[in-house]
């Protein structure tokens, strides 16, 4: 009896060694990309994805699962709605489905989307007004031992109507491994040098450059929670060697009629140093205007200046001051 | 061995009997789940704005609302939430609700915020989901009693 129970687990043991040996070979190879320099606003775009499988399994063994892409791009170009991905392959081609919103990602126990949020964040770039969107491939397919092959996944989609600097997300992995953290053999991600969308109206939205000052979330209306920032680092300014930097902002309705000015060196206008030379600033526009139940602010103009309030610096490091427009699309 | 299959049967006769006499004190469990109380006053205790933590940041002492017995609530002033105004409040379902819903005074439409009820850290918290200004921002207050220790 003892005898086989001792055998049984030499056998556990063998299999866990198998296991573990098929899942360190076993995977995908690194993601590279192919994206242009740049576009025209509503072009629609190709981008296209390169990797491959190497499986590396005990015959007769086999590996199914179906191929899983990602792709992260700015909430502005509604790629959702546009964007078509298809893949070729050795083993076959096809067109990819965005996995539904209502589907969960087992690990992180979030929607695909939001789990590959959570996971890749947005890479490279500075201010966060992206969405990653998960695709799968509407079939499986079944890999043999060395069956090495290499794949494309092609991404078409319009690139929205704002200029913009950006730097593109990329994702592929396998639909039975999930999002697992520790995971680097069947998750592999990319992102793409910069990418520019000239042509359009209105300023550019540079997503990768540091900026002096910038507001987020990118897109809020007057009753969203907005956060102002300062980084002192990306030029010299008379602020330099500020300590404590405050705001001097006005607000204005959508006739361009001034609502109110705060131009005072206190608490309320104080922003808070968050180290390596940033500041920023949370505030309510409209609690901190304290406006009536029906004005609407429609914009933003400010300063950063010292506790004097005589330093002050501008957009551009100008005397012109900071600009913000409350907007959703 | 006879000894042995005697035992073995009053063993399992008491076994039985115990089992029965458990199926009699779970049929008379109340099974049914309880109805939500949110009525009292609840404090913010931790706000999110697109998944980033701004507990910290914010001076969250003023940010309170009262659910009262009546069906009305009312709000503290300068709290920037879905409604701007005191009014009616209800639950999309007095035990399984999924949605607190608001009708502020002067206000045609009803206002919705996603509603969840759980207990973190030994505590009750009222949690509450919505947009503020655009869609693409996505908030989260969580709630907790200002009475409670």
């Amino acid at each position: 009896m003892k005898k086989a129970t001792r055998t049984l687990l030499y056998i556990y043991l063998a299999v866990g060694l198998f296991v573990t040996l098929f899942l360190v070979h076993c995977g995908l190879t690194a993601l590279t990309v192919t994206v242009p320099e740049q576009a025209t606003v509503n072009e629609r775009v190709t981008f296209v994805m390169h990797s491959g499988a190497e499986p590396r399994i005990e015959e007769p063994g086999t590996y199914t699962t179906q191929l899983l892409a990602g792709i992260m791009v700015p909430k502005s170009w509604n790629a959702r709605e546009n964007a078509v991905l298809t893949f070729t392959s050795p083993k076959g081609n096809g067109v990819m489905r965005m996995i539904p919103d209502a589907e969960i990602e087992p690990v992180s126990g979030l929607s695909w989307h939001q789990a590959a949020k959570k996971m890749f964040g947005i890479g490279p770039n500075l201010v966060d007004d992206f969405e990653w969107i998960v695709y799968r491939s509407t079939q499986s397919y079944t890999f043999r031992n060395n069956e090495d092959i290499g794949f494309d996944v092609k991404v078409e989609c319009n690139v929205g109507a704002e200029n913009m600097l950006v730097r593109l997300g990329f994702y592929v992995g396998s639909s039975i491994e999930n999002l697992r953290p520790e995971d680097t053999d069947y998750k592999k991600v990319a992102f793409s040098q910069v990418f520019e969308v000239t042509g359009g109206e209105g300023d550019l939205i540079d997503f990768v450059n540091p900026q002096l000052a910038t507001v987020q979330p990118v897109r809020t209306l007057d009753n969203d929670i907005i956060t102002l920032t300062f980084d002192a680092g990306v030029t010299h300014t008379v602020l330099d060697n500020q300590e404590d930097v405050y705001v001097t902002i006005r607000c204005f309705d959508e006739d361009g009629l001034l609502i109110d000015e705060i131009n005072e060196q206190t608490d309320k206008t104080r922003l808070r140093s968050i180290g390596g030379k940033k500041f920023l600033l949370d505030f309510w526009p409209r609690g901190y205007f304290n406006v009536e139940r029906d004005q609407r602010i429609a914009r933003l103009e400010y300063f950063y200046t010292d506790a004097s309030g005589t330093l002050r610096v501008g957009y551009g490091n100008t005397e012109e001051p900071f600009s913000y427009t409350f907007r959703c699309q | 061995m006879k000894i042995n299959f005697v035992v073995s049967v009053a063993l399992l006769f008491l076994g039985l009997t115990g089992l029965s006499s458990c199926e009699d004190e779970v049929s008379k469990m109340a099974t049914a789940e309880t109805e939500k109380d949110i009525i009292g006053g609840w404090k913010v205790v931790q706000l999110t704005r697109n998944g980033e933590d701004l507990s910290e940041r914010l001076d969250l002492s003023g940010y309170r609302i009262e659910f009262n017995s009546d069906g009305t609530y009312t709000l503290a002033d300068q709290l920037p939430f879905i409604a701007d105004a005191p009014g009616t409040y209800k639950l999309s379902d007095p035990q399984y609700p999924f949605a607190l819903i608001l009708t502020p005074e002067g206000v045609q439409e009803d206002v919705v915020a996603r509603f969840q009820f759980p207990v973190v850290q030994g505590k009750r918290q009222l949690s509450l989901s919505f947009s503020l200004g655009c869609e693409s921002n996505t908030y989260q207050f969580n709630f907790e009693r200002e009475n409670q220790n």
